[in-house]
Parts: C-alpha cells; sequence; structure tokens
C-alpha cells in the first residue's frame, strides 16, 4: 500500500467574482520512503496542492472533490483536532519563505525544542535538547550555534535549521515547496543533497514542488508536471527527462539554458497561461501548443500510458504521440 | 456585472484611469455599512446647508443672526411659527441650526482642504528631499503639534480682541498640517526607493516631474482619506473655540448656538435649544468619520488584494 | 557579433561600501564593502555578463552604471568621458545614451501610469518628437518589445498586464531612448522560465536590430552563457574571473567560478556529478581575512599564501583572465 494517495482531487478557491478551479483532477501516490518532484510554473497549483495535503488551505480555498489518503486513513475526514495530531508529527513541511518562519527574539534551538514538546509533551526538556542537537548536526549547522538568534544565521543556515525543525518528529513524509528558491545556488545545492541524503536515511517519502525543473530533477525518483491546475504528464524522472511526450514539458524543457552542449537558440512558450476562473474545457495548453489539432479545444485530454512508470495528458499523443 | 468587473475585463474600453479606479474604489465602498449610514447623514447635513437660505426668504424674522420675532422677546419652545422654538431675544432657532450646517461644511472642508494641501506638500517636500531640508520641516511639524492650539488660539482673539470665521479656518489649517504631513513623508519615503522612482530617474526625470508625475499620483488617495479626519476636527475645534466665546461672533455657528445657550442661562432650562445644534455636532463629525472609515477600507490593500489576485 | 574591440565603457578601480546601521540592541554600525577595486572594460557592441550570487555586488556595478549611485572611489568612463562628475545639461545627455532594466517587473511600473504614458515618459523629458510622433514611436517601440498589436495594450495599467508583459513594457521604456548601452539587472529572476527565455530573445534582437551593448547583471550562468559574449564572475566585491562566456563556462580556472558550475542542477541527469570540486567540505574559520575572498571556501587555496595575500588578476591568454594563484 503506498504512503500517500490523491485520488481526483479538486481544489477550488472563491475568489471575486466565482470560483476559481485551482487544481483539478489530479491523481497520484507515493511510496515510502521515494520523491516526487511536482514541477509547474507560477500559478499552476502546485503550491495549493502542497497546502490541501496539510489541510492547511487559506480560509478561502477548500477541497471540492477527491480523496487523500495518507499512510491507510482518509485525511479529507479528519476534524481539526486529528489533523493537528497528522501535521508535524507524520506529515511536515517546508515552506516557500522558511527561512522568515523563525521567530526573530527567540534563540533558534528554543524555537525547535517548543516545536518538539508541544507535539509529544511527555519528553523532557533537556531530551528536547539533546534531540535537536543531534538534528543540528544531521543538517549540518555546528552545535554551538544553538543558542543564536536568527538574524546570526546566514540564509543556508536558516533553511537548514527549517530542516532540522521538519524532522523533529521523525514524520514519513515531508512536503518541501520551493526549499531552495531565495537561496544562492552553491547553499541551493548543499541543502538539497542534504535532504537527498536525509531522505535516503530515514527512508522518508518527500514531496518537492519548485518552478525550477532542473532542482527537481536531481532530488526527485518521480516527477509530475502541472499546467493550469493539471497534471499533463507524470513517471519516472529519468524516462520523463529522456523522452518527454507532452507539449509542455518538451517546451518546458527547451526554454530552459543549459550549461553544456549546443547552445541552441530558446524556444520560448508562446502567449499566456489560461484564466483558471472558466477555462475551456479541451485541453487547457491548447492555446499554446504547437502540435494541437481543432478536436484537441474540444475534448478534454485524456490519459495515454506510456510504460508502466510513464503517463501523459495529451489527447494527441494517443493517436500517433509523434514518437 | 459590477463595477470591479467592469473595469478589469472590458481592457478595450478606453476609459480614463481615475474614472476606473473610482468605480472599484466605490464597488468596495458600497459594502461598507459604516459609509453608507454616513453618505445619509451628510445628505441630509447637505440638505441643511442648502436650505438654510430659504426661511428668511419667507419672512425676514427668519433671518438667522438679526432677525427677531416682532412678538417675541424671550425664549420660547417649539411652535407651528417656530419649528424649534426661539433663543433668548426671539431669534428663530430652526434657521440658525440650517445656517450652522452650512458653516460646519465651510469651516470644515475648506480648512481640511488647506490642511491636508499643506501636508501633502510639505510632507512630499520632506520626504523627497530628506536630509536637512526633511529634519527641518520635520521640527517644524513637532513643534506645531505638541503647541496647545486652543492656547494659542486665546491668546490670539486676546490680542485681535474679534476673529473672523476665516481666520479661525487658516488657524485650524496651520495647526493641523503637522499630522497628514507626517503620514504623506513616511508614503513619500517608501516610495522614493522604489524602482519605479530610479526608472524615472534614469530616464532623466526632473525632480519636479519625479514628485508630480510619479509620487503625488500614489500619495494623493492618502491625502484625501486624510481630509475626511480632518474636517471631522476642523469642525470639533470650530465649534470649541465658539463655544468658549472665542468665535466670530457675526456668524452663526452650532458652537456659537451652545455658547448663546450657556451664557444666557439657559443651559438646563431650554432643551430645545440646547439639544439640536449638540446633536448636529456630533452627526457630522461622526458622519464624516464614517465616511474616512470607509474610504480606508477601500485604501488598504489587503482588502483589495482579494479580488486582484485574478 | 564584436567586430571590434572598441571599449565603450570603462570601470576603474571603483571601490564602494555601504553603512549598515547598527539596531538598537544589535551591533554597532560598521562598513560594508560593496566593491573593492574593480576594474572592467565593456566592449561596444557586446552582451558583457555580471555574474555573481545575491550581496556579491553585482547590482552596485549596475546601479554605478546608470549613476544612482556613487562609488567612493574610482572612475568610470563612457566614450572615454568621465560621467562621474557630470550634472545638469551634460548629465541629460548621459541619460539618453545609458538606460536600466530593473529586476521586479512588479515594483518598476508607476502603477497609476498606463502603458502609453510609462513608455512614452523619456521621449517627453527628452523633448524628442511632438504630441504625433511621440505615440508613434511609442507604438513602435511597444511592438518591437513583442506586445502586439500595441493598441490592445497602450492604454492598460501594470495591474492589467501579467508579469512577463510588464517586463517587456519596462524594456521598451529603456529602448525607447535608443540609448548605447543598457543595464539590465536580473530582469528574469522574477519571472517563469517560459517567459524568461521571451524577454532573453527580444534582448539578443534588440541587440541584433540596434547594436546596443548590455550589461547583463544575473546569477545564473546557464542564462550568462546563453546571452551573453563575455562573463565576469563577482564574489564578495571582488572579481574573480573575467573571460569569453564559453571560455569561463567550458574552462573555468578560478575555483569559486568552478564551485558555481559544480552547483548548478543540470538537466542531464547523466552528467550531475561534480566535476571540479573545489568547494571546501567545511568552511575554514578566519577571523579577518586579509587574502583572497573565497580563503574560506576554497579547496584549493593555501593558509599561507591565499590566507595572507590578495590574489592578483592573472592573464590566461586570449582575454581570459583569473584572480587565482593557483590558476
Amino acid at each position: 500500500m503506498p504512503l500517500l494517495e490523491v485520488k481526483d482531487l479538486n481544489i477550488h478557491y472563491h475568489v471575486q467574482g466565482g470560483i476559481l478551479k485551482a487544481v483539478e483532477g489530479i491523481s497520484f501516490s507515493l511510496e515510502k520512503g521515494r520523491s516526487l518532484g511536482f514541477v509547474g510554473e507560477s500559478g499552476c497549483g502546485k503550491t495549493t496542492l502542497g497546502m490541501a495535503l496539510m489541510r492547511l488551505l487559506p480560509s478561502n480555498g477548500f477541497i471540492s472533490d477527491g480523496q487523500i489518503i495518507f499512510d491507510g486513513e482518509d485525511i479529507r475526514k479528519k476534524n481539526e483536532e486529528e489533523m493537528r495530531k497528522v501535521r508535524w508529527q507524520k506529515i511536515s513541511m517546508i515552506f516557500q519563505a522558511a527561512m522568515n518562519a523563525l521567530n526573530p527574539v527567540q534563540r533558534v534551538g528554543n524555537q525547535i525544542v517548543e516545536a518538539i514538546t508541544t507535539h509529544s509533551p511527555l519528553l523532557k526538556k533537556d531530551e528536547a535538547f539533546k534531540m535537536v542537537k543531534n538534528l543540528f548536526q544531521l543538517v549540518g549547522i555546528p552545535g554551538d550555534r544553538i543558542k543564536d538568534y536568527p538574524h546570526q544565521y546566514s540564509g543556508g543556515m536558516k533553511q537548514r535549521a527549517v530542516i532540522a525543525m521538519a524532522l523533529a518528529c521523525k514524520p514519513k513524509l515531508i512536503i518541501a515547496d520551493e526549499p531552495t528558491t531565495a537561496l544562492d545556488v552553491i547553499v541551493q545545492d548543499q541543502i538539497l543533497q542534504e535532504i537527498k541524503g536525509l531522505q535516503e536515511e530515514f527512508q522518508i517519502s518527500i514531496i518537492f514542488i519548485s518552478h525550477d525543473i532542473s532542482v527537481v530533477a536531481n532530488v526527485s525518483h518521480e516527477i509530475g508536471i502541472m499546467y493550469a491546475g493539471e497534471l499533463v504528464e507524470y513517471g519516472n524522472t529519468e524516462e520523463v527527462f529522456e523522452s518527454p511526450r507532452h507539449p509542455y514539458t518538451k517546451a518546458l524543457l527547451s526554454s530552459y539554458p543549459t550549461l553544456n552542449g549546443e547552445k541552441n537558440m530558446l524556444t520560448p512558450i508562446p502567449g499566456e497561461t489560461p484564466n483558471l476562473m472558466n477555462p475551456q474545457t479541451g485541453c487547457r495548453f491548447f492555446d499554446r501548443c504547437p502540435n494541437a489539432i481543432s478536436s484537441c479545444k474540444i475534448n478534454p485530454a485524456e490519459w495515454v500510458t506510456i510504460s508502466p512508470t510513464h503517463k501523459v495528458l495529451c489527447y494527441q499523443c494517443g493517436r500517433d504521440c509523434g514518437i | 456585472m459590477n463595477a470591479a468587473q467592469l473595469s478589469t475585463d472590458n481592457k478595450n474600453v478606453i476609459r480614463p484611469h481615475w474614472i476606473n479606479r473610482f468605480l472599484e474604489g466605490w464597488s468596495i465602498y458600497k459594502k461598507s455599512i459604516l459609509g453608507k449610514i454616513g453618505m445619509v447623514l451628510l445628505a441630509v447635513f447637505a440638505l441643511m446647508a442648502i436650505s438654510s437660505f430659504i426661511p428668511p426668504k419667507i419672512n425676514p424674522m427668519y433671518e438667522p443672526m438679526s432677525g427677531v420675532d416682532p412678538y417675541i422677546s424671550k425664549a420660547t419652545g417649539p411652535s407651528m411659527r417656530h419649528w424649534l422654538g426661539t433663543d433668548f431675544i426671539g431669534r428663530d432657532l430652526f434657521s440658525q441650526l440650517l445656517v450652522g450646517a452650512r458653516i460646519a461644511f465651510l469651516v470644515g472642508i475648506s480648512a481640511a482642504f488647506m490642511s491636508v494641501f499643506l501636508g501633502t506638500a510639505i510632507g512630499m517636500i520632506a520626504g523627497y528631499a530628506g536630509k536637512f531640508t526633511d529634519t527641518l520641516l520635520m521640527r517644524l511639524a513637532d513643534i506645531i503639534m505638541v503647541m496647545p492650539s486652543l492656547l494659542v488660539l486665546l491668546m490670539l482673539s486676546a490680542l485681535f480682541s474679534k476673529l473672523s470665521i476665516w481666520f479661525i479656518v487658516l488657524f485650524i489649517a496651520l495647526f493641523r498640517w503637522p499630522g497628514v504631513s507626517r503620514v504623506i513623508r513616511s508614503q513619500t519615503l517608501s516610495l522614493k526607493h522604489r524602482p519605479f522612482i530610479e526608472a524615472a530617474r534614469v530616464a532623466g526625470a526632473s525632480h519636479l516631474r519625479i514628485i508630480f508625475r510619479h509620487i503625488m499620483p500614489n500619495v494623493l488617495p492618502l491625502s484625501f482619506l486624510y481630509m475626511t479626519f480632518q474636517v471631522t476636527s476642523a469642525i470639533i475645534i470650530e465649534a470649541a473655540l465658539a463655544f468658549l466665546g472665542f468665535g466670530d461672533p457675526s456668524t452663526v455657528s452650532w458652537g456659537m448656538m451652545l455658547q448663546w445657550v450657556w451664557k444666557t442661562g439657559h443651559m438646563f432650562k431650554a432643551p430645545y435649544w440646547l439639544l439640536p445644534p449638540g446633536i448636529c455636532i456630533s452627526l457630522i463629525t461622526l458622519s464624516f468619520y464614517m465616511l474616512g472609515r470607509a474610504m480606508d477600507e477601500v485604501l488598504d490593500p489587503r482588502l483589495r488584494k482579494e479580488g486582484e489576485n485574478y | 557579433m564584436v567586430n571590434n574591440s572598441e571599449a565603450i565603457l570603462k570601470l576603474h578601480y571603483i571601490f564602494k561600501k555601504y553603512k549598515t546601521r547598527g539596531t538598537f540592541f544589535g551591533p554597532q554600525s560598521k562598513d560594508v564593502i560593496a566593491l573593492n577595486s574593480i576594474s572592467l572594460k565593456i566592449l561596444k557592441g557586446e552582451i558583457f555578463g555580471l555574474v555573481g550570487e545575491s550581496g556579491s555586488g553585482k547590482t552596485t556595478v549596475g546601479r554605478l552604471i546608470v549613476k544612482l549611485e556613487k562609488p567612493e572611489k574610482g572612475e568610470i568612463y563612457l566614450d572615454g568621458q568621465e560621467i562621474l562628475s557630470l550634472r545638469g545639461d551634460q548629465l541629460k545627455g548621459f541619460r539618453r545614451r545609458v538606460q536600466m532594466i530593473f529586476q521586479d517587473p512588479y515594483q518598476s511600473l508607476n502603477p497609476q501610469l498606463s502603458v502609453l504614458d510609462a513608455v512614452s515618459e523619456p521621449l517627453i523629458i527628452h523633448k524628442i518628437g511632438n504630441n504625433h510622433t511621440i505615440e508613434e514611436i511609442t507604438r513602435k517601440t511597444i511592438s518591437s518589445v513583442g506586445l502586439s498589436p500595441p493598441d490592445d495594450f497602450i492604454n492598460r495599467y501594470p495591474h492589467q498586464l501579467s508579469g512577463g508583459q510588464r517586463q517587456r513594457v519596462a524594456i521598451a521604456r529603456a529602448m525607447i531612448l535608443k540609448p548605447e548601452i543598457v543595464v539590465a539587472d536580473e530582469p528574469t529572476s522574477m519571472l517563469d522560465a517560459s517567459i524568461s527565455a521571451q524577454i532573453f530573445n527580444i534582448l539578443l534582437q534588440m541587440r541584433e536590430a540596434s547594436n546596443i551593448t548590455f550589461l547583463f547583471i544575473t546569477h545564473s550562468l546557464a542564462a550568462a552563457r546563453y546571452l551573453c559574449d563575455r562573463i565576469a564572475v563577482i564574489y564578495k566585491g571582488n572579481l574573480m574571473e573575467i573571460g569569453p562566456a564559453e571560455e569561463i563556462l567550458h574552462n573555468p580556472k578560478h575555483p569559486y567560478t568552478q564551485a558555481l558550475i559544480d552547483a548548478l542542477p543540470k538537466l542531464d541527469l547523466s552528467s550531475s556529478k561534480k566535476y571540479y570540486n573545489s568547494l571546501r567540505k567545511e568552511e575554514r574559520i578566519v577571523k579577518e581575512n586579509a587574502g583572497c575572498p573565497f580563503f574560506s571556501r576554497c579547496n584549493v587555496s593555501d593558509e599561507t599564501k591565499c590566507g595572507q595575500n590578495i590574489p592578483p588578476m592573472k592573464e590566461l591568454g586570449k582575454s581570459h583572465s583569473a584572480a587565482c594563484f593557483y590558476a
């Protein structure tokens, strides 16, 4: 049984002038000890998805349909009290601007001790402190910095502290939403290696959410490409990168400048992402797709299985696929 | 389709920006109950101010200052002839109340306009120029802010013996700008380092151009908001001055009416004389305040965000 | 593209420091050195990339060139003319020649001005053309940055545009005066990858069409490779390495450049192994660094040599130089 199974998830927002369909019909599953990356551009619903898994949607957002089965239990059926036990202890999260999540007037170590003791009240304070020391060692913060205040930390160290906090209760699943976006490349690389190492060591499942396809490529076993609230391609990372099938994935890959190989002209994706207030009936990528045919506009895209570990949401690919 | 949708959806409709902004603001304003009450109350007062010209036309004895009922020479209660009664020499209270509304608007709005104008100009100059100019202007603002304005006015009136209503308006404006200038200055400071100001500098824009073209349109909404609050305080200051006997003796204002009640010893004898001006002062300041609160909601970006995201 | 090696812009030993204000309880105010004796030459018609991490001083270089800030020491020459002392009309003339594209398109456009007003403003400031030609030129410029038909856009306000469209408007505003040099300060860091590629291509087209010289400031070596003819790598206010783009990326000599290249996440999964390994596993604890700015993190460095002396720029041939003793 997979650790997390999401079936046909729909998330909507109440906004001025109607309902915004932020996430539509997303299904995936995640095994223990595996990592899954979601990639997409701003507004594609990836952050909303992460928040929904923790049931932390903003007050105007709601899960309108679908199931989230975590560890054999339905997350949607839990009440707030039960959810509080799941958060941090079973599922924890590394937020987008996590470095700002630290309270500036409290010592970093104390904040994590507090987080631990509130969730396991039986633990004594000095035991918790010892735990934090171990955690800091794990994420690569020198033990003598435990009593420092957040402003004495560099950006990378704050991020490490936040990762330590996420690990504190030995969760089964960590949702990392843009964990390295604000960091410089060298530090980003170190943090990603750190997370990867910890994941292998403790067999934690991780969901990475990022706008940067290259970040996700290096850390996750499976990858899901999101576009305008939908999952458009899903599969084993190597397979997706070696033979991307969805036109959006292909376009996304060819719009990234690379370091090696031929210096090709970048081919940007023309146009803009669609309005999610009333999306068109057919494929959402229709307007920007280079090989769309007229029926793409009317018929919703269908999932096509390329291999047992690779599937793509494209009406066209189901026909001839242009392999 | 509501106004907000109109303004964002119809991209092809060419309409001046400020109209769109106004419609957008109005659609938010409409949702505020406070704003609606304030508007209705203000409309009533405006009607009073406008109709203040009518009673003297009907009969010269309704002249609020000089008209005296030939048959009455003491304070009397409401009657058909004098809806709110008369004062101690037989002047009609109702027509006095109507004129009071006119004076309240006149004093409130002109004093507020002047103080907001001064405050905005000084605030923008101080914030944009910085350094010595900023220090100088802001210390000046501090000095004025801590000065006991009533006391100064008492001294001035002792010096000049009689203050005209326009002098009082000017005085209120001169004493009320520092608060506005502080707010506008801080807004200007935060705007000054925004990239669009720097972009204008790189394009070669002069300081005047930056102030008038780029900073002013961004602080004016705030100035307008402050104007409503300034109106409130200007009316109260004028009423207080008049009540204490330092108002313009040739003008009938609500504060002046209250002073006459008190001076002639009718304070607890003639509620029909005491209550109407008192209630009017409270209600008009309250309505301007509610107007300001509702406008605050319009201007507060946290409230506007909800609709702006998508 | 660069047919002659005539320098259009020269930076001469630029030194810039900022004062940090001490917090109420925190440390006293101290000076932070943003740029430490930077010397650069930017050639006519090239796209020059300035690559560095946040806080490296790369943005400061751009701001100094457009005269938004002044250096403490050093000189900047545009076509042989010293620019730091320009005042009045001379400064206005300079503004016509040097423009800037800012990082955040959500902040760099005045929310109260329509696209037409924003883009045409430089023309009005410099009194170019009459009412009719101003609108004509503006339309042309707007469509040249890919906002076409221009009629759809000129009456819109920033909040009615997407991030990519806003950045195009900002580019149009910078281009309308036909400047000789444009400083582009991380113009795509707030945009999605597919939109970034659009912006990159617009910049390339602009250079193609009017031979504008660009200073492209970025944190991404990959973007710099795509756009730039030459690249300079800057770290903590010091120039580390400078040379032709391909040379810097495929034959980096400075350990810092090597570390940057190692750290860059790669799409090509087969080559994700570290190649240079120039970054120390554990940082050295250095009290007062008198030597190389990268000393504490450098794997190659030597305690006495690199810790005590600042390595000078070393010519490595083919206009490639690096500030490292071991290069």
